[in-house]
Formats: C-alpha cells, structure tokens, sequence
C-alpha cells in the first residue's frame, strides 16, 4: 500500500510541535549524551595521535632552542652519532618543521601568520639501541645539558603517564555518555508514549478502520528519528567547537605534544557521522519499543 | 458471512464472556445481539474484527479462518468491518467531513477518491450541509450519522454497531435505525449489540440472546424477550 508522503511529513511535523518541551527535553539529553559520547571518542583518537608522534620506535625527542646556533646543531648532532646508545636520529629542521605547522594549522591563518620559522624550535627525534626505559631516560639526560638544547622529551613520559591519565578520563567519560545514552533513549521511549497517548483517539480510530501497523507507526518513529538525529547534531556542533577550542588553548604552549591531541576537521568528521548513527539509533529503538508495545497492548 | 463455531472467550479475572457460542450469520442479515451488561454482546462483536482472540473455537468472517490471519493481514479484514459505537469515537478537533476522510486516508486511498466519497456519504447519511461543523457543535443524533458515514464510507462487506444508540434519545435513535436498515438493504450485514427493547421489538429482525456468555436464544423475526414459559 503506497504511504502518502505528505500525510507523513505533516503527521510527523505536528507530532514534533504538539509538545514542544518534551521535543526539546529529549534533543538535548540525547545531545548532552552524545556529546559526551563524542569528547571520549576525541580523547582517544588524540591518544592515537600522540602514539603515532612518537612511531618508528622514536623513544625520545630532542628539542633544540630557537635561537641555537648552527654550531651548536652541528654539535649535538655529532653527540648523538657519535653515541653508542644511539641507533639513529634525524635532524628535523625549521623549514620542515614549519611545514608541519602549517599544515597542522591549516585553515587557521591567524596561527599561521603570527608565527615565523625562527620562533619554532627544532629537534632530533632518537631511536635507541635499548627501548628500556631506564636505558632510553639515562641516555637522553646525556643531551639534556648540551649547549643549544631546550628540552628532552621521552616517549614514556608521555605516552605513558599521558595514556593512564586520558585513558581514565575517556573511560570515565565513555561510561558517562553511555549511561546518559541510556537515558536519553528511555526519555526518547516515554516521549512517544505520550505522542501515543496525546493520539491515542486517532491511533484509535486508523486500528479500527484498517489502517497498516506501519502506517500508524511511521510518524511516530519519524518523530523519534527526527528528534534523535536533531540532538545528534548538536553533539556534532559541540564536538566541533570542542576541537577548535582545544586547539586555540595550545597555541603557545609546547605545541609539538599537545597538537596531537587535537585532530584536524577531517577527522571530526567521523566522529559526528558516529554521532549522527548513535542518535538515529536512539531515535528508532526507542521510538520502535514505545510504539510497538502501544499497538500489541 | 461471519460463522463462531464453538468460540469461548474468558478475560483472567473476570470471568467468561463467551462459552462455546455457534452462530451462522448470512450475507446481508440483520441481527440483533441482546442481553443484559456483561452477557457478552461487546466480546462477540470484538471477536468478530479481531480486536479480541478467542480461547477456544474459530471465527470465520467471509469463510476466513480469522485465527489465522497474520497480524499484518488483520487492517485488511478490518477495512471490510465498519464499526460504530456508543460514544461514537469522533475525533473532535476534525470537522465532519475530515473525520470521514481521515478514515479514508489512513487506508491510502488517493485524495480525488476521498473528494467524491466524503460528500457523496454526507449525503447519504443527511449530513450534507453540517460537513464544516465540528463533533461538538452536533446533536448526539448527528455525531451518530458522522460515525455511520466513517464506518460505511469505504462500503464494508460487515457493520459492527455496539449500543448505536445506547446514547440518544427515542426519536433520535429511530433515525438511526432507519439509517442503518438503509445500509443494510444496500447487502451489507449488520450485526448489533443493543438494550433498546423498543427498537427490537418494532424492527422484528433475527435475534440473538446472550446471558453469562451462553448464547441461549437464536431467532428470526423475533422480540426484545422471549416470553418466560417458552424458555
């Protein structure tokens, strides 16, 4: 039996404004939920963008001063060859440096052109003989000292402390969004009870002439639909923001660790399309539970 | 057209409400269902439209085994069922002539059936100027009418009617009954549960008696009640 569209639609539309502020009560609990859904999944996509920082068994990085001579370059990078401990390192310079900004920062000129080459430091990512911690923390104080070197950051140091704290935080927020989750799709249930309840005169009336179940059904998991992939969105929007601010926070900061913990546009992207599935998902099962459970009642 | 063979119905708690009832209704019969509250007239019509499932016992409607229809299939046998009640189950915010088209649409018949179906039925049923007025802007009598006009708009095979007139008064209600005498000598068959003596009495049609769920009297041309020696 064909299914008139435009008697959906306006069934579905007049169902979403008949009770406006449980409408917007449901959106934004499955927002708030999906929100949070989104941050976890951020987290821990910036994990595994600071893991890959560190890939190529690179344990440790030797970050040189802005303003250090080429002598001093030279040097120490004559103190890592020469370095029993050291199986190989890589000069990574200003040129080559700014790109990485520039392209980590694309899109966002105002980084951009507020900084020059110069002000970036430059450094030597290190792969050592010995990845053992007490090897690798041992060998790197060696360079610490060297004229013209800023800083040594250890991989371990990092990623270590860095995966305990955030893997904690993502969990916590995981669990978070889940139970938010849950509860966002037992609003979405009892908010289609009550467009049931508000209908139940017409739902009435279509069973007893013989309309189809998926007649009756349609527009209320519409409704669900639309009011799911609606808080979805605003997840989406918040997830974004999130990501920019973040973003904006670093500048300054030690930017080559922190920058892999924001992902670029591109990557948000499947996270909101995640988001967009999840709240669909709420939409139709919950939506699905509360009208199936009227009609066989 | 509509066969109960050996049908019990029983809702847990409150006792049966039909027991092992047989009963042959033909095309284009008229009958009434009679007895006092309780006695089972309501569950025999519910059965019937498959709003009820019996416990035991099968219900032909057509010479189709209901019971074994698949849920799916149950809005088809109910687009062949009209049903009308007392409270006439009018949608208030809906004027006349959306109630009717409303019963149309949600079958999905196309918009210019609806534009001659729903004035033509109007007519029938002597609503024809009243199609823009609201449920409450209507006598009891004429809300009645809207209700006929929905549940005959789509020419069902049945017509179930639960107290048609249980709410209106006696010269309201004979309008009624001519109205639905009308339908029935268009063929369709008409079964309907009622309390209204005078009206039995006066149609003189087949007459089914139920009490405690047991069909105890099943006749033509008959009155309200049987006289008391006969039983």
């Amino acid at each position: 039996m064909a299914i008139r569209v435009d008697y959906i639609a306006k069934e579905t539309g007049n169902n979403l404004i008949r009770n406006p502020s449980l409408t917007l009560a449901t959106v934004l609990t499955v927002a708030v939920s999906l929100a949070l859904l989104g941050s976890a999944l951020l987290i821990s996509k910036g994990i595994d963008g600071l893991n890959t920082q560190f890939r190529d068994n690179v344990e440790f990085i030797v970050w040189i001063e802005p303003d250090a001579t080429p002598e001093q370059v030279a040097f120490v990078e004559r103190a890592l060859d020469g370095s029993e401990g050291v199986k190989s390192s890589r000069y990574v310079d200003r040129d080559e440096t700014f790109s990485e900004f520039q392209e980590f920062w694309e899109g966002n000129p105002t980084v951009i052109e507020t900084v020059t080459p110069e002000q970036l430091p430059t450094r030597f990512d290190v792969v050592p003989v010995v990845p053992d911690l007490p090897v690798v923390e041992g060998l790197g104080a060696e360079f610490a000292g060297l004229p013209g070197v800023r800083d040594v950051k250890f991989a371990s140091e990092y990623i270590k402390q860095l995966n305990t704290l955030t893997n904690f935080a993502s969990n916590a927020i995981l669990v978070a969004a889940v139970v938010s989750a849950l509860a966002s799709g037992m609003l979405m249930y009892n908010t289609i009870r009550t467009a049931l309840f508000a209908r139940r005169r017409e739902v009435e009336v279509m069973r007893l002439v013989g309309a189809s179940n998926w007649f009756i059904r349609v527009p209320f998991m519409l409704e669900g639909l639309v009011q799911g992939v609606a808080g979805a969105g605003i997840a989406g929007l918040v997830v974004f923001g999130l990501n920019r601010l973040l973003r904006n926070q670093i500048v300054g900061v030690d930017f080559r660790l922190l920058e892999s913990f924001v992902l670029a546009p591109g990557e948000v992207a499947p996270i909101a399309m995640w988001l967009l599935l999840a709240g669909a998902a709420i939409g139709f099962v919950g939506s699905g539970v509360a009208v199936t459970r009227y009609l066989d009642a | 057209m509509i066969r109960l063979e050996n049908v019990t119905k029983e809702y847990p708690g409150h006792g049966i409400a039909l027991r092992e009832a047989d009963a042959d209704i033909g095309k284009g019969e008229f009958v009434f269902l009679v007895g006092p509250s309780g006695s089972g007239k309501s569950t025999f019509l519910r059965l019937v439209n498959k709003q009820e499932e019996p416990d035991n016992g099968r219900i032909f409607v057509a010479g189709k085994d209901i019971g074994e229809l698949s849920s799916w299939k149950v809005p088809m046998l109910r687009r062949n069922i009209g049903s009308i009640f007392q409270d006439f189950k009018l949608l208030p915010n809906k004027t006349v002539a959306e109630n009717i088209s409303f019963a149309l649409e949600v079958i999905g018949r196309p918009r210019h059936v609806i534009k001659t179906q729903v004035p033509a039925i109007c007519d029938l049923v002597g609503l024809g100027d009243k199609t823009e007025k609201y449920p409450n802007q209507l006598s009891g009598g004429e809300q009645q009418r809207v209700s006929i006009a929905r549940a005959f708009v789509n020419r069902p095979l049945i017509l179930l009617a639960d107290e048609p007139t249980g709410n209106l008064d006696p010269q309201t209600a004979i309008g009624i009954m001519r109205l639905l005498d009308r339908i029935n000598k268009t063929g369709t068959t008409v079964v309907m549960a009622t309390h209204d003596r005078g009206i039995v009495d006066t149609m003189r049609r087949r007459v089914i008696e139920l009490s405690h769920g047991n069909i105890v009297r099943d006749e033509a041309a008959a009155a309200y009640e049987q006289l008391a020696q006969e039983r």
